[in-house]
């Protein structure tokens, strides 16, 4: 059975990365740059599932 | 309001499409019998069933309308998180799983063929096979409409296009691709809408900031609880311990099929009691993603911070809460995030009912009543082919929802009155051997009954009341909640009554499927983690403290 972490690992990465790309677009009421930190807790949660998934095969 | 979605966005919603389909194609190669693509053949992983327990219940109008609650309502919309959900997960983990799991039940449905007879079985999936076609094509008719409204799409398309890839996706893979699903779902659903969460508290001045403006009865959740006058709910503590915290959430939680298939799925008796315990902890943080955006949108709109909610013909339109704030406080990016978030929570609901109907339906209808005894490749074409027709009849739902309105909205309240009473006939089948086929069916009938004569007898906010008004309810919600509470009792009373009437199943006939017949299955030497009653302490304590925290 395929192990889920892995495709949703990948897909959060290229969600993270998309959104770091387009980090400086501004939000209509809020200057906070949200796609930067948003972009940046995605990618750190699907490298950390591919983390997982790699230390599982590997046992 | 409309929303104009930049490349970026649209590219999101594009590898959502390809990831979701991805997840299919790869999980069909594992799909061989029957049992592989409707029960997963009790294969999936405790986080895997725990995530997709919780999201088969997250659809986007419960993620739409319990924000458009906490602008409503404020705090006391939690109840149908940490009072309406919490407990009845840790009773269905704790006590009913060992039935459901250890009888090999492929079904709820067939769990009552097994511990009653084939009458009860029929009507559970009879109405069960009806419900969960209309509440998909009632999904699919909302995300229709939400996505004319806000991105200027043709209804026809968005509900065409999500039936197509939910379609593609369960008929490849069956259940085991729709809990996969399910799982991306539910972390799109807390990455697309927690960071609005954070924005809009921030933008509202912080949580200090949001209570100073806002009246102090939406800033708690029991306080207020004293009568129904007291509080913009209309409802009192009774009537939400008992009705919500009981009857409508025991019953939901504990009988319904949509959610308890995803537990029965897990790999282990231990994983499958584990998994309502363990999506208990996602479920009780749930409130400050879904609800809290709400109250911070009243408090932003009280502020004069530049946003306001929607309005409508007399009031603040309160079901655009979400949407407004997205649209507000998400770039270009992060729009996209929300978008699909949404998109993800609509299909999520669609699938789980898709590959709750086809189960039911095959094993259920098909087998036992139609053709039974043949080879499970029929029975695989036969659950293949009814994945097709379950998306066909839900397209053909939505636009019926789309003609006629009023029809959905009856539909939906006849469901309510055939839910209400379920958790009285568990409860009863479950800890009380003396009860039987014929008790069960009649006092389920009775319930339904009183729900539907408790409707006609009492009004609220213009609706019931078409026998004669014998009483009026501040609030539909209220009413709903006394309905649930007069169907449980009814159900409860004259199933007990029939049951001691008429002669019981012999013991050795109820072994696996009734308490004090079955023996229960052992903690072993796991850590407390891994063991039932621990996690369930821990659980229980965690909610009590925050009812405590939020009072």
């Amino acid at each position: 059975m395929m192990d889920l972490r892995l495709p949703v690992g990948i897909f959060f990465v290229i969600l993270g990365v998309l959104l770091e790309t387009v980090a400086s677009a501004q939000a209509q009421l809020t200057s906070v740059p949200v796609n930067t930190y948003a972009g940046g807790a995605i990618l750190v949660f699907g490298a950390a599932l591919l983390l997982l998934a790699r230390r599982a095969k590997r046992l | 309001m409309h929303i104009n979605l930049g490349f970026i966005d649209y590219l999101i919603v594009a590898l959502y499409f390809i990831f979701v389909l991805g997840i299919g194609w790869f999980v069909r190669q594992n799909v061989k019998t029957s049992e592989d693509f409707l029960t997963s053949h009790h294969s999936l992983p405790v986080w895997v069933t725990s995530l997709a327990f919780l999201a088969a219940n997250l659809g986007a109008q419960e993620v739409m309308g319990m924000c458009a609650s906490g602008a409503k309502y404020g705090m006391m919309t939690f109840h149908f998180y940490w009072l309406g959900a919490v407990p009845a997960m840790i009773f269905v983990g704790v006590f009913m799983m060992p039935f459901y799991y250890g009888s090999r039940a492929r079904s709820v449905p067939e769990y009552l063929k097994l511990r009653f007879d084939e009458k009860t079985r029929a009507l559970n999936a009879l109405s069960f096979a009806v419900m969960t076609i209309f509440s998909s094509g009632v999904s699919m008719y909302a995300l229709g409409k939400l996505f004319q409204l806000l991105l200027g799409w043709s209804f026809n398309q968005s509900v065409l296009l999500s039936a197509a890839i939910v379609l593609v996706y369960t008929l490849l893979g069956g259940l085991t691709s729709a809990i996969y699903n399910e799982v991306l779902q539910f972390f799109l659903i807390v990455m697309g809408f927690a960071p609005l969460a954070i924005l809009a508290v921030m933008r509202a001045g912080g949580w200090a900031g949001m209570a100073a403006r806002i009246p102090d009865v939406m800033m708690h959740s029991w306080k207020y609880l004293g009568s129904s006058a007291s509080n913009p709910m209309g409802v009192e503590v009774f009537g939400v311990v008992a009705g919500l915290g009981f009857v409508l959430s025991f019953g939901y939680w504990c009988t319904d099929f949509l959610v308890v298939q995803r537990a029965m799925a897990a790999n282990s008796m231990s994983a499958a009691r584990r998994t309502p315990l363990l999506a208990a902890f996602p479920k009780m943080i749930m409130p400050f993603i879904v609800i809290v955006p709400g109250i911070a949108a009243l408090a932003l709109t009280r502020m004069g911070s530049g946003y306001s909610l929607p309005m409508k013909a007399g009031g603040f339109d309160y079901d655009q809460s979400l949407t407004s704030l997205m649209v507000q406080l998400y770039p270009t990016g992060m729009l996209g995030v929300g978008i699909t978030a949404l998109m993800a929570s609509f299909m999520s609901g669609m699938a789980g009912n898709v590959t709750a109907f086809n189960t039911v339906f095959t094993y259920d209808l098909y087998q036992s009543y139609l053709r039974p005894h043949q080879a499970d490749r029929h029975y695989l074409t036969v659950a293949k082919a009814t994945t097709v027709g379950g998306i066909a009849l839900s397209i053909a739902a939505a636009y019926l929802a789309d003609q006629y309105n009023n029809i959905m909205d009856v539909l939906q309240l006849v469901f309510s009155f055939i839910n209400a009473p379920l958790f009285a006939t568990f409860l009863l089948g479950m800890f009380w051997k003396r009860t039987t086929g014929h008790g069960a069916f009649t006092g389920l009938l009775s319930g339904i009954m009183g729900a539907t004569i408790t409707h006609g007898m009492t009004v609220a906010e213009g609706k019931g009341g078409w026998i004669a008004t014998v009483h009026t309810f501040p609030s539909t919600m209220a009413q709903n909640f006394w309905m649930a509470i007069v169907a449980w009792i009814t159900c409860f009373v004259i199933t007990i009554a029939v049951s001691l009437a008429t002669t019981a199943k012999h013991h050795t006939e109820l072994t696996g499927l009734v308490y004090g017949l079955t023996k229960m299955p052992e903690a072993g030497d796991d850590p407390w983690y891994k063991r039932v009653a621990p996690l369930a302490v821990v659980v229980g304590v965690v909610v009590a403290l925050l009812n405590l925290l939020f009072w």
